[in-house]
């Protein structure tokens, strides 16, 4: 199976959210990374056949996903950033009723919905009305849903807010147990959602990709190097301004600052090995800090 | 899928809220029907309730058969005698109720001689008084008489064509040529109809509520990205909205309009199923030459045309326009509409004002209208058109509301 985006450009009036992509994707976890309005639920729309291009192609095996049409959407799940939901229906009434819009057979359905609601950790819930659920309940609804065709597409956008850190890791493991054969693409703008499960890492800025490739290569390309450095009080605030600092830690004897930067910064500073983190700092600068951007 | 979308329509608080006003409908529906009929007893007092209306029945009874001339002059000469007792002469309002109460069983015949004699469009209730048993001989050729007389007048003379005029009288002529013509106590219908109207509209307006809801209900819950983002999103996902509506406003029309039917003609009785509809005060001058079943078969499935016309006007605007508070307001503009632009003497406007679907809520008014329209030559009558017209629009409605759907951009 192969998804291929080429040259996908998306306009709305003179301003391009999604500007010529072009890229191959196969099985296996995409994390789509990038800080907001960058143009991921742009390009994950387009490639949920919600939104149409304004120039380029999206192929599945060759063939054009508008074109497929329904024999495209049956291979597809779709958890979308702001997940709506019919809030008088039950848990188990709503993933029936979108089991039964995804074309899963009822008595297949049945055992599915009860299988998902297990594995998001939900069966207990199954017969309270959705409006009842907490955020991170509700949210788990909408990964389970995206995952009731099982589909050989998952596109998942920030699936991650909203969950508490456990709900993350029951996330990650579940992600990472339904991508065998599967290609995943999951946008986010939390680093830690996708460090360890991801097998291509996509940094979108700007409707465009900044940069792709496996985590190791996004590493090594980064354009800087990790820095560990302890200042005085006083002197940490010349390094805020000098230098991209991605963390602080209060120590004895002043602050540990972790910079990014391509010369060392200081002599006493030592060099540290990269992290995700550090490279979505250096390539979002600033912005990265909205928001809870990293964590 | 079907099941699921009927589900997410009863799920909702508002659905309940309809029910009950429903309910509350039907109940004042029946009651208003029930209630308005009563029987003056010996003593010149009104009652009420099941037993006045078949103590009514018992009264009118006496008086079923065919409504020949020499009934008709028995009916005068009746009615004269009563008039003539001391009781009759006075002035009391008492003694009025009383010989009403003795009169009340050639109620309706005494009705159909005011229409008959009074001028056609007066309405003097005391005109049988004045006529002699010999008068009868005039009861069923006067009604074409008055229609002609009334038609040379001048003010007619530019609301019809010519060919509309032979085709009114030719109906009424129709008719006459029928006579004498059977009488029977028919108020179960009468009562049936008076009311349906209300029941009709009731139903509509508030079924509008839950309709109104069905398409554009995906955006306002966003939840039309998952929908179109899944395999029958934009196929048979739309279709089982569509059924999910159309089955919905089909249940409850269907459920409201037979168990007001069926509580109103069980409390009165179906007698006078079969009598023609000029039978009575409000039918007189139809030129419909249909029975009194007919036009409650014509009334629950005009209704019914009407009301799917209608609700599926309002699904596709909420389909348009993703908004329920717009498409909510589609029946009430079309219900209203006529009371703004009527009154006019235009021609033109009456014959808009004709075929607006409203007329098909309220097939018992229909029925009394004189609106025509010729078609390849031929003269009908409104509800020889309404029918097929919105019958045709709501089928073609149908497809349209799924190609708007299928077509629009999620959220």
């Amino acid at each position: 199976m192969q998804l291929e985006i080429e040259d996908l450009t998306k306009k709305f009036q003179d301003t391009a959210a999604v500007s010529h992509v072009s890229y191959t994707m196969e099985k296996g976890v995409y994390g789509l990374l990038g800080v907001n309005g960058a143009g991921k639920t742009t390009l994950m729309r387009m490639l949920c056949t919600l939104l149409k291009p304004s120039n380029g192609r999206i192929l599945l095996d060759g063939e054009d996903i508008f074109e497929m049409g329904a024999a495209y959407r049956k291979v597809l799940g779709y958890l979308p950033q702001d997940f709506g939901f019919y809030p008088d229906l039950t848990v188990k009434d709503y993933l029936m009723y979108i089991a039964s819009i995804k074309g899963v057979h009822r008595a297949a359905a049945r055992k599915r919905v009860k299988e998902l609601l297990g594995q998001v950790g939900l069966s207990k819930a199954a017969d309270k009305k959705m409006k009842k659920l907490s955020g991170g309940m509700k949210r788990r609804v909408g990964i389970a849903q995206a995952m009731l065709n099982h589909p050989a597409i998952l596109i998942l956008d920030e699936p991650t807010s909203g969950l508490d850190p456990n709900e993350r890791i029951r996330f990650r493991n579940l992600i990472s147990e339904f991508s065998q054969d599967r290609l995943v693409l999951l946008s986010t703008h939390i680093v830690s959602d996708i460090e360890s499960i991801a097998n291509e890492i996509l940094l979108m800025k700007d409707g465009e990709f900044l940069h792709t490739g496996t985590p190791e290569e996004i590493l090594e390309g980064m354009p800087e190097r990790v820095w560990r450095l302890t200042v005085p009080v006083h002197e940490a605030s010349k390094y805020d301004k000098n230098y991209k600092v991605a963390n602080r830690k209060n120590v004895p004897g002043g602050i540990m600052l972790r910079i990014l930067s391509k010369e060392r910064p200081h002599p006493e500073a030592e060099e540290e090995i990269p992290t995700l983190e550090d490279v979505f700092l250096s390539y979002f600068g600033e912005k990265a800090g909205e928001e809870d951007a990293i964590l | 899928m079907l099941y699921y979308e009927l589900k997410k329509i009863w799920v909702k608080p508002g659905t309940k809220i309809v029910l009950l006003i429903l309910a509350a409908t039907l109940v004042f529906a029946c009651y208003f029907a029930i209630h308005g009929v009563y029987y003056v007893n010996e003593n010149g007092e009104n009652e009420y309730g099941i037993e006045a209306i078949h103590k009514l029945k018992a009264a009118k009874k006496e008086w079923a058969g065919l409504l020949t001339e020499e009934v008709i002059a028995d009916v005068i000469a009746e009615n004269n005698r009563l008039n003539d007792t001391e009781m009759g002469r006075s002035e009391a309002v008492h003694d009025s109720n009383i010989v009403f109460g003795w009169k009340q069983g050639f109620y309706d015949i005494r009705w159909m001689l005011v229409r008959s004699f009074c001028k056609f469009r007066e309405s003097d209730y005391y005109v049988p008084d004045s006529l002699a048993p010999e008068d009868a001989r005039f009861f069923y050729g006067n009604r074409l008489l008055r229609l002609q007389e009334w038609l040379e007048e001048d003010a007619q003379q530019n609301l019809f064509t010519g060919a509309e005029q032979d085709f009114l009288i030719q109906r009424y002529q129709a008719w006459e040529a029928q006579a004498p013509l059977y009488y029977d106590y028919a108020d179960g219908w009468n009562q049936l109809f008076e009311w349906a109207a209300m029941v009709i509209m009731l139903t509509m307006l508030t079924l509008n509520f839950v309709v109104a809801g069905i398409f554009s209900g995906e955006f306002g819950y966003k939840a039309d990205s998952v929908f179109y983002a899944s395999c029958h999103g934009r196929g048979k996902a739309i279709a089982a909205k569509l059924e999910a509506g159309l089955l919905f406003v089909t249940l409850v029309y269907f459920a409201m309009m037979l168990l007001y039917s069926g509580i109103v003609l069980a409390v009165f009785g179906t007698d006078g199923a079969g009598l023609p509809i000029q039978m009575s005060n409000v039918g007189w001058k139809s030129f419909y030459l249909i029975t009194n079943w007919q036009e409650y078969l014509l009334i629950l499935f005009c209704g019914y045309i009407g009301t799917l016309f209608i609700l599926s006007l309002t699904m596709l605007v909420s389909a348009r326009t993703k908004s329920s508070v717009i498409a909510v307001t589609i029946p009430f503009i079309l219900l209203f509409l006529p009371s703004f632009i009527g009154g006019s003497s235009l021609e033109m406007i009456d014959k808009i004002l004709g075929i607006l679907p409203d007329r098909l809520l309220d097939v018992n008014q229909t029925l009394s209208r004189f609106s025509f329209y010729q078609i390849g030559g031929e003269v009908m009558g409104s509800l020889h058109v309404l029918p097929v017209l919105y019958g045709s629009l709501a089928l073609l409605l149908i497809p349209m509301i799924y190609q708007v759907y299928r077509r629009l951009s999620a959220g």
